[in-house]
Order: structure tokens, then sequence, then C-alpha cells
């Protein structure tokens, strides 16, 4: 095959990666402070690209045209709406059933999630329909042979890729990710030690929530199309991601979502069909968690987050 | 600082563990609890420590009433708990867990003068710096564990069953530190099934026994008193 294919599926499979890698991070996140899988994480990515699309509606009402300086307000917004989202979700919904059966946080957070994707196809205008994504970042390209390399993906990983090592130092390097660590590892120890446990769980759900709204934008901008049911799928790719990965490790989400990314391409290049790619890479994801049952990295001398 | 406990009432769901405690820890000074399991020790603590708030009662910290206050605030008024089983960070390296220690603590100067101090009584936490603590022996855990307590600068101490799960050669390794420790001032309240060695080292003691005080006095009174004897030296 054309080495240039071959570099132009490699491109694509890493925008990919940094999406769930995204989406991974935070049901990691969640589920290693609370010990909850929040079904609604998907819906929360595709809410945050939505918010970035009004907040782009606005804007063009204000008569803005600078598309960088657009991108970068779409973002912050998004970002800014779905941290906030999370921390009233974990605040509200979350908390509050502590002490209740697993499979309750489950259900009110699949129910939760629903009311949000319903929301938006009933009361965004028009929003049962594929909405085009505006196209802001600088799209100047450069061939080679068969590869066409574009600004704007390129920025796209970068941004990826930056968010997602800026979380890692988070967790690893600072005062409020030592209390997050401490949390996740013995919450009434951690309390002892003055961590206040309730305000741990709240920025915790806006981090991993604010990641979902940047990977649902960076999927609106690389695509240049969002719409109401796009959190369904990635929501259980990212769940996928985290659970390969072994959930609750941060380097497991990561590497889970650009494992699931690297088979969905090799899917697309094997198959002529490219529908085939996500049967091909959920069937792998089956046979992993046969053969890894607690996922890659779960094992006891893990760092979990 | 002083802790005052009055007529505490605490349990789980619909039981009451405590019916009617009432405890003084003078400032200064290592007051023990002592009591067989199942006496109510732990939920006296929880009470202390806002992890299970009384039902009724007061428990009086220096001039603060704390008996409603969520832990992490209790925690910042200067009540540190090395709890029982040590419950030491075990994915975090020793260093982290005593950060973790000084959470409450932002003066950086003061964090960084108690880490040396911290060092100088556990050389062996120095050495293992970077080790991470669930990989560590149960020796050196308990040594991070009460490091790990003395970073918040504490002002009351509250050690619960040190000797617990511990060779004895540590568990008297470990009550000379607890001794030290308040020779530089902190008060402190052990809670312990170890009579003889506890009455050695502290100053005045309470007897806990299915949910009520039975005994109380200075260490001397206490060796010498017949229901401590007749329940815990079996003579």
């Amino acid at each position: 095959m054309d080495p240039g294919f071959i570099a132009q599926y490699l491109l694509n499979g890493i925008v990919l990666g940094v999406i769930y890698a995204m989406v991974a991070v935070g049901f990691t996140l969640f589920f290693g402070v609370l010990d909850v899988i929040k079904f609604s994480h998907g819906d929360v990515v595709m809410a945050g690209a939505f918010t970035a699309l009004a907040t782009y509606a606005g804007l063009e009402l204000l008569g803005v045209s600078d598309g960088m300086f657009a991108a970068i307000v779409i973002t912050v917004m998004g970002i800014a709406a779905m941290a906030i989202l999370g921390a009233l979700l974990a605040k509200l919904l979350i908390l509050p059933l502590r002490n209740a059966p697993p499979l309750n946080t489950l259900l009110i957070t699949l129910m939760f999630g629903l009311a949000l994707r319903e929301a938006v196809r009933l009361f965004y205008p028009n929003g049962s329909n594929p909405k085009p994504f505006p196209q802001l970042l600088p799209d100047a390209a450069m061939t080679i042979g068969n590869l066409e390399l574009r600004l704007d993906s390129v920025l796209l990983i970068v941004l990826g890729l930056g968010a997602i090592v800026a979380v890692h130092l988070l967790i690893q390097r600072t005062r409020i990710g030592l209390a997050i660590r401490a949390v996740a590892q013995d919450p009434e120890t951690a309390r002892l030690m003055g961590i206040n446990f309730e305000r741990v769980v709240l920025m915790t759900f806006a981090l991993g929530s604010a990641l979902a709204a940047l990977a649902g934008i960076t999927n609106g901008l690389y695509y240049s199309e969002v719409n109401f049911g796009m959190g369904l799928l990635l929501g259980v790719i990212g769940f996928s991601a985290a659970v390969v990965g072994g959930l609750g490790s941060l380097y497991g989400a990561i590497i889970g979502g650009f494992l699931f990314a690297a088979l969905q391409t090799i899917g697309a290049v094997w198959f002529s069909v490219p529908a085939y790619k996500d049967v091909f890479a959920f069937a792998c994801i089956i046979v992993l968690m046969a053969w890894k049952p607690t996922g890659l990295l779960a094992d006891k001398s893990a760092e979990r987050v | 600082m002083e802790l005052v406990i009055e007529n505490i009432v605490s349990g789980y769901d619909q039981a009451d563990v405590l019916s009617g405690v009432s405890l003084h820890v003078p400032e200064g000074q290592i007051t023990c609890l002592l009591g067989s399991n199942g006496a109510g020790k732990t939920t006296l603590i929880r009470a202390i420590l806002g992890l299970t708030p009384a039902r009724s009662g007061r428990i009086r910290f220096g001039a603060a009433d704390i008996t409603h206050e969520p832990t992490h605030r209790i925690a910042a008024l200067g009540v540190t708990c090395i709890p029982e089983g040590r419950r030491v960070f075990p994915r975090m390296s020793v260093m982290e867990n005593l950060r973790v220690g000084s959470y409450t603590d932002t003066n950086r100067q003061a964090v960084e003068k108690r880490l040396e101090e911290v060092f100088a009584i556990f050389p062996r936490l120095h050495e293992r710096a970077e080790q991470l603590a669930g990989t560590m022996s149960g020796g050196e855990q308990a040594m991070l564990s009460i490091g790990r307590g003395l970073m918040s600068g504490p002002k009351l101490l509250i050690v619960d069953e040190p000797s617990l799960g511990l060779s004895p050669l540590f568990v008297k390794e470990n009550f000379k530190v607890i001794q030290r420790i308040n020779e530089l001032g902190v008060t402190v309240l052990l809670v312990e099934q170890n009579v003889r060695q506890t009455l050695a080292i502290a100053h005045r003691g309470y007897v806990l026994s299915q949910g009520r005080i039975v005994a109380q006095g200075d260490a001397a009174q206490l060796r010498d008193n017949e229901e401590v004897r007749a329940a815990y030296f079996g003579s």
C-alpha cells in the first residue's frame, strides 16, 4: 500500500486516539475517586460540542469574524459550561446516592444522559438533524505524495495531547492532584488529613467533564459536524477504552483510548467497507477483555489515580 | 489544646454504642483510653473526628465546639489522628504521604522544618522517601503513619491502637516515639488494649467498657485499680 495513505490513516488514528483518551480519562477519574461509573459522560461530550456551537451562533450575531479567536472562545465556553454541569451533576445526583447500591448511580446517570440527549434534540433549533460545525482553525495543507497534512489536524492533536499531559501533571504534581489521589486511595483517611472530600469530588467531576467537552469540540472541529446522538458511541468507546486500560488507571485510560483508535484504523485499512471498522474494534476489545478481565494495567502495582 | 467530651451518645443505625461518655484530655499530657474489643473505643474516636457524629452530648476542643463539625475542619483545627491499621496511602511514595499529612498547612517553611523533624525521628523514612508506601513492611508503615500525623503540626494527636499487628520490638519503639512527641509539647490521646505499656507512658487514663467509663484516674491509680486488674491483667 502507498505510504502516503498509511500516513493519512495514522494521522486520522492519532486524532481519534486523542479524542477517545480524553473521554476515557473522565471515566477513570470518576471511578477513581468515587468508584462510580457515570453513564451520562458521552452525552456530556455531546453537550460540550453543542454549547460551543451555540456560542458560535452568538459570536456570529456579534459579527466576530476571526476564526482563531472564535475557536478559542467557543472552546473555553464549552469547557466552562461542562465543568459546571459536571460539578452540579456530582453534587445533586451522584453524591446523594453515595450510600445506595452502585447500580442506582449507574441508572440515574444513564437517565440523565438520555434526558440531556433528548433535550438537545428537542430544544436546540433543528436539533434532530446533524449540524454543521464551523471550520475555525486555519486549514492550510501540505501535500506529501498521497498524504495531505492539514494544519488544523495538527493543531487538534497538539491541543488534545497538551490537555492530557496537563491533566497528568495536575494529578501527579499539584496539591489538588495529591488530594484527588488521596481520596481515590482512602477517602476516610484523606478526610482525617484535612481534605474536603466533597470539594475534591466536585473538582474531579468538573475536570473530567471539561475534558469531555474538549473531546466533543475536537470531534466537531475535526469532522465539521455534530449531532445529538454523537455522545452515545463516544461514551461507549471511552468507557471501553477505560475498562480495557484498567478502570481507575490514568495511563490505562490513555493507552486504552489510543488502542481503540488503532484497532479502528486497522479495521478501516483491512476491510474495504469502512463500517466494519467498529465491528472489528469492538470484537478485539471483547477478546482482550476475555484475556485480561481486569484490564491491561489494573493489577496491584499499577498506579491508580 | 485540651479536649473535653461531655456526655456523648453515639452509635450506628439504631444501636447506641456509647451511652453517655465524658472524658477530659488535659493540654500537654498523655491521656489513655483503655478497653477491650467492642468497648466502644473506635466509636468514641469516630465521634471526636466527626466521622460518625455524636447523637447527643458535646465535644469541645480548646474554645471550639466541634461536635457537629465536618471531619476536614476538625483536622484543620489541629486534631490529628494516627488511624488504626496505619492506613498509609499505598500507591503514593513516602514523601507524598508526608505531603498529604501537611495538607492543611500552607506555610511552606513550617512544613519543610517539620519534614526535617520527622526525618530526624525516623531516619528510615528519609532513606525510603521515594518508595511506594504500599511496598513497605508493617513496621515501616507504622513509622510513616506517625510521621504523616506529625506533618500537620498537631495540637492534639489521637493515636488509635498503635501496637496492633506489630512485633513487640516495634511496639516498644512506637511507645517511646509517642512519649517523645508528647515531650515536644503535643497533647496525646492514646487508645490502646496494651494496658501495661500504655500506663507506663500515660499521665492519666480512662477505662471504657460496654459504652461507659468504668474507671478513671492517673496512671498509677489505674495500675492499682481492682477493676482494671480484673479486666485486663487477669488477676
